[in-house]
C-alpha cells in the first residue's frame, strides 16, 4: 500500500503516527482515506471549501503533484506521499 | 515555548550575519515535548527567491522535504523555520504571514548593519490572518 508521511505537528491528529499506510489508486483517494481514518487531520489540510490549503504541497516520492496529475496522480504500492508546506516571506511590504 | 540550544543558535546567528544584506532561511530540528519545543540542530537552507533577497526569502519545498527526511533519520522533529530581517526589526510582516504555515514556529532574526540584534518567535494561524508571539528562550551569550 502507498504510505503517507505525517509532518511532526500533525501527528497529534493522526494517532501520533509518523506514517500511515492507506489504500488508494490516486493521491486524492489516499488523502481521502487518510482523513477518513483520522478526521481531525482534515481541517489542517483542507479549507472550508474542501480544497487543499494554499500552503500545502503534496509530493509523491520526490515529485510535486502540481507538476504531475495533481490529485489524480496515480499511486503504486511502494509510493511514498509527503505533505510539505510552502514557506516564504520577508520584511518586504505585502503586495 | 521555544528553547534553542547554544550550537544551533550560534549557527543561526552566523548564517543571518553571513547572508547580510540578504535574508537567510533555515530549518530548525529538535524535539516537541509536553513542556515545550527545543531546537537542537539548525540546517542552513538556500534562499531561492528569484528576485532581490534583501527583503524576501523563499524556501524550496524539496529542501524542506530533505530536511524532514534528515529529521526522521536523526529521530528529531522539524520544529520550525528561521529567517533574517536585514536592517529591520524581528516582526512578522504581512509578507511573512501571507506565506506562512501554522504548523511551525517561525523565528525571525533582526540583523542591523551586519550584526545580530534581536530575535522573536511567531506562531501564525491557519488562515494566515494573524501571528502570535511565542516565548523564546535563547542561550546566554
Amino acid at each position: 500500500m502507498p504510505k503517507v508521511l505525517i509532518p511532526t505537528p500533525l501527528r497529534q491528529y493522526a494517532g501520533k503516527l509518523d506514517a500511515v499506510e492507506v489504500e488508494g489508486a490516486t493521491v486524492g483517494e489516499a488523502l481521502n482515506k487518510l482523513t477518513a481514518q483520522h478526521p481531525d487531520l482534515r481541517r489542517h489540510l483542507y479549507n472550508d471549501e474542501g480544497k487543499l490549503r494554499s500552503f500545502v504541497n503534496v509530493y509523491v516520492n520526490d515529485e510535486d503533484i502540481r507538476y504531475l496529475q495533481k490529485d489524480q496522480t496515480a499511486l503504486g504500492g511502494g509510493d511514498v506521499v509527503s505533505i510539505v508546506p510552502s514557506i516564504a516571506g520577508g520584511s518586504a511590504p505585502w503586495r | 515555548m521555544l528553547r534553542i540550544d547554544r550550537a544551533p543558535w550560534r549557527e543561526m546567528v552566523e548564517h543571518a550575519e553571513a547572508a547580510y544584506p540578504n535574508e537567510c532561511v533555515g530549518v530548525m530540528l529538535g524535539l516537541s515535548l509536553d513542556e515545550g519545543k527545543s531546537v537542537q540542530t539548525a540546517l542552513r537552507m538556500e534562499n531561492v527567491n528569484p528576485g532581490s533577497q534583501r527583503e524576501r526569502y523563499e524556501l524550496d519545498s524539496r529542501d524542506l522535504l530533505a530536511a524532514d527526511a534528515e529529521a526522521r533519520r536523526r529521530g528529531l522533529d522539524v520544529i520550525g523555520i528561521y529567517h533574517s530581517h536585514p536592517d529591520c526589526d524581528a516582526y512578522f510582516s504581512q509578507t511573512d504571514l501571507k506565506n506562512s504555515c501554522p504548523w511551525y514556529s517561525f523565528v525571525v532574526l533582526s540583523v542591523q548593519q551586519g550584526r545580530y540584534h534581536h530575535a522573536n518567535s511567531w506562531l501564525p494561524d491557519a488562515d494566515q490572518t494573524r501571528a502570535d508571539r511565542e516565548d523564546l528562550i535563547l542561550p546566554e551569550n
